[in-house]
């Protein structure tokens, strides 16, 4: 039988001819064409034609090649049990280049060209910002964002699929206040969007629950040096760092860190966007007694969960694009769950206003580490929450969960 | 006190990185009349070798030992290939270089996934001395520095292929007339420099983390210490990525850090329309 398989055939557009490999790995940045995922021909229906645009080239490649096979992943799964109500989904990839002014454009030309009934995607909140307007404005299509992410999009027919400020911080700073009886928080933060918006909500949940922020600190992206910002830590007493640095500054700050003998003092090292990816990502020494929230670890081991990285595994054997919650994928695999359930419920309309009226109440009940539940009226869902904390292992770096939090609100809109 | 001198290990540190990024840049720079716009990718290439030989089990030393004989070797294929035909027109050779280091980084990012790569230090950790903890690299860094200084200025200034090197720099025309070839001279300038280039990304890349980016982001530091020292002396160039150094990991501990970098563009561009021909002026009468 055919069913299963699927066909991967490049459209001719824009398309260097022999140059597709090199463009799906990253080679060729801006030059990507556009790809169709067809459905087995065992389906009779017309298809629900779904656009994924993501970084499949530039800087986000790393997250926006996961995203894409996680979308591939979750849509080939429904396929092979017989579709939406019968009907195969067919997916459109469009490249977004790491690159907001080049994906607007891709974007613009994907929803005209292919006319996609929902379009998931987008990692940055600046990606984001850019194509929300071609695709929920002018495109007027219903648009899905899975990224972890600072909360206050509240556009109609944008729905978020991962976790809010509220979500990251309203167990997490607790924890550590309470349980790990640190009070001293410092936020040495990258600058940009995110983590200005989520240390001002950070700050509320820690003085809320008598921490004190003893300075919050925004540097350039890339800065190579911290020593000013270490020698404050120390001189503050801070025993907690809520860092928010991202790379290609991240590494040296956390070397610095560790070499002024933090953590070994008892300091505890927080970084909300810590996922299996990042394991490896630094030495592991530097990495021991790091703590993270998010919606799904690896080690978060129910049946559901497990099976599904299992066959994740199998689909893509020895890919370097892991199936984690770091960098959305957990978010994409809901976010077309969510669809799915909400087009059940439509009885198959795919008009945008009423999947979008479906969505607002959608409810899934498995996904990585659990289920979750659109808000209604709010278009962020809730779900359950980890903490998790990075143990060596033989030299190896893992991460345990400490504490789940179960349905987490997202407090967003 | 301690506060104080582990304030001035950082800034010393940091500085010795700018040298030696600055270093193969300002010599190319001062001996070629060449801004090498690659520069930067050629400190990637030399971090990159470091990277494939650590992950072809060759271990880190070897990376670093070969990282200048390889993006050396590289930097003359690229002269004689491609820069040498380009020495009557200088702003072409300039965006010549461009397009040359746009190649080698977009390779790079390729061949790297778009990922970023954590190298580990060869000695990691660090040592104390009455309390205070020095990074074991970042001190050897502070003496490699100055002794690839040292070396280099040896080199150009006490030796007789230096004193070629300088009399076509400064009479090109006469340095022929005498027989000294100085096409011969400039593809020798050109790969030591882009040695030095590797040599230092082989270095500096433990501290930070190999990215196909990590070159850009010194490379307009690089080029501000390059003007601020003034070009056509080998002392200027380092003396003023010493000074660059010294405010980008100065600055923070008085400005907010966002800040720190425009400041240190701002300072530098007064220091410069104060003194336009930089710290030492060229030409040797």
């Amino acid at each position: 039988m055919t069913e299963q398989k699927l066909g991967f055939s490049p459209t001719r557009r824009r398309f260097l001819s022999g140059a597709g490999a090199l463009t799906a790995s990253g080679w060729i940045a801006g030059a990507a064409g556009s790809w169709t995922l067809y459905p087995g021909r065992a389906h009779a229906a017309d298809p629900i034609k779904m656009g994924i645009v993501t970084d499949i080239t530039g800087a986000l490649a790393p997250s926006g090649n996961a995203n894409w096979q996680v979308a591939q992943f979750t849509v080939e799964q429904i396929n092979k049990d017989g579709g939406v109500l019968g009907r195969p989904i067919q997916l459109f990839l469009e490249d977004t280049a790491s690159d907001p002014n080049i994906a607007v454009g891709n974007v613009r030309r994907m929803i005209q060209e292919h006319r996609p009934d929902v379009v998931l995607g987008g990692i940055t909140s600046a990606m984001r910002q850019a194509i929300k307007d071609p695709i929920v404005t002018r495109g007027r299509t219903l648009y899905i964002y899975p990224q972890l992410y600072e909360g206050q999009e509240c556009t109609k027919d944008l729905f978020c699929t991962g976790p809010t400020p509220a979500q990251q911080c309203d167990k997490l700073i607790p924890y550590l206040i309470k349980v790990l009886g640190k009070k001293r928080f410092a936020m040495p933060s990258a600058n940009y969007v995110w983590p200005q918006v989520i240390n001002k909500y950070a700050r509320k949940i820690i003085e809320d629950n008598g921490g004190q922020v003893i300075f919050e600190e925004y540097y350039p992206l890339d800065q190579p040096e911290y020593s000013a910002t270490i020698s404050k830590i120390k001189d503050g007493e801070v025993d907690c760092v809520f860092n928010t640095v991202i790379p290609p500054g991240l590494q040296p700050f956390m070397k610095q860190l560790y070499l002024s003998g933090f953590q070994k003092n008892g300091g505890i090292l927080t970084c909300l966007y810590f996922d299996e990816n990042t394991l490896n990502y630094l030495p592991a020494a530097e990495m021991e007694g790091l703590y993270s929230c998010l919606d799904y670890f690896q080690a978060v081991n129910d049946p559901f969960s497990e099976k599904l990285q299992q066959e994740y595994s199998k689909r893509f054997p020895g890919t370097k694009y892991l199936f984690t919650a770091g960098t959305a994928a957990t978010g994409m695999y809901r976010g077309i769950k969510f669809y799915e359930v909400a087009v059940k419920e439509t009885k198959g309309d795919l008009h945008r206003d009423v999947v979008a009226a479906a969505m607002d109440h959608a409810v899934i009940e498995n996904g990585p580490g659990g289920g979750a539940a659109m808000v209604p009226g709010h278009r962020h869902c809730k779900m359950n929450m980890y903490i998790a904390t990075c143990q060596l292992e033989a030299g190896q770096p893992y991460y345990k969960i400490v504490n789940k939090a179960d349905m987490l609100d997202p407090r967003e809109c | 006190m301690a506060d104080t001198i582990s304030l001035i290990f950082n800034i010393v540190s940091f500085a010795s990185v700018m040298v030696l990024i600055v270093l193969g840049l300002g010599v190319i720079a001062s001996m070629m009349g060449i801004f090498n716009f690659a520069h930067g990718e050629f400190v990637l290439l030399g971090a990159y070798t470091v990277y494939l030989s650590a992950t072809a089990g060759l271990g880190l030393w070897f990376g670093i030992i070969a990282a200048p004989i390889v993006v050396g070797i590289l930097g003359l294929i690229i002269e004689r290939l491609i820069i040498r035909r380009f020495y009557g027109s200088l702003i072409i050779a300039m965006l010549g270089t461009y397009a040359i280091g746009l190649v080698i980084r977009e390779t790079i990012r390729g061949l790297l996934g778009g990922h970023y790569e954590s190298i580990p230090e060869p000695i990691g950790g660090a040592f104390s001395i009455g309390g205070i903890n020095f990074s074991i690299w970042r001190t050897i860094i502070i003496i490699a520095t100055i002794l690839i200084l040292t070396g280099s200025w040896w080199m150009l200034a006490r030796t007789p292929i230096g004193l070629r090197i300088r009399g076509a720099l400064e009479n090109p025309m006469l340095a022929r007339t005498c027989g000294i070839s100085t096409t011969k001279l400039y593809a020798l300038t050109f790969a030591f420099g882009s040695a030095l280039a590797g040599l230092a990304g082989a270095l500096i890349v433990p501290l930070y983390q190999l990215s196909a980016d990590i070159g850009i982001r010194f490379l307009v530091q690089a080029f501000l210490s390059v003007m601020l020292g003034g070009v056509g002396t080998f002392q200027g160039p380092v003396l003023g990525a010493g000074t660059v150094g010294v405010m980008a990991s100065g600055l923070p501990w008085l400005v907010p850090p966002v800040l720190a970098d425009p400041l240190v563009f701002l300072i530098a561009l007064i220091i410069v329309k104060i003194r336009p021909q930089g710290f030492i002026a060229a030409g040797r009468s």
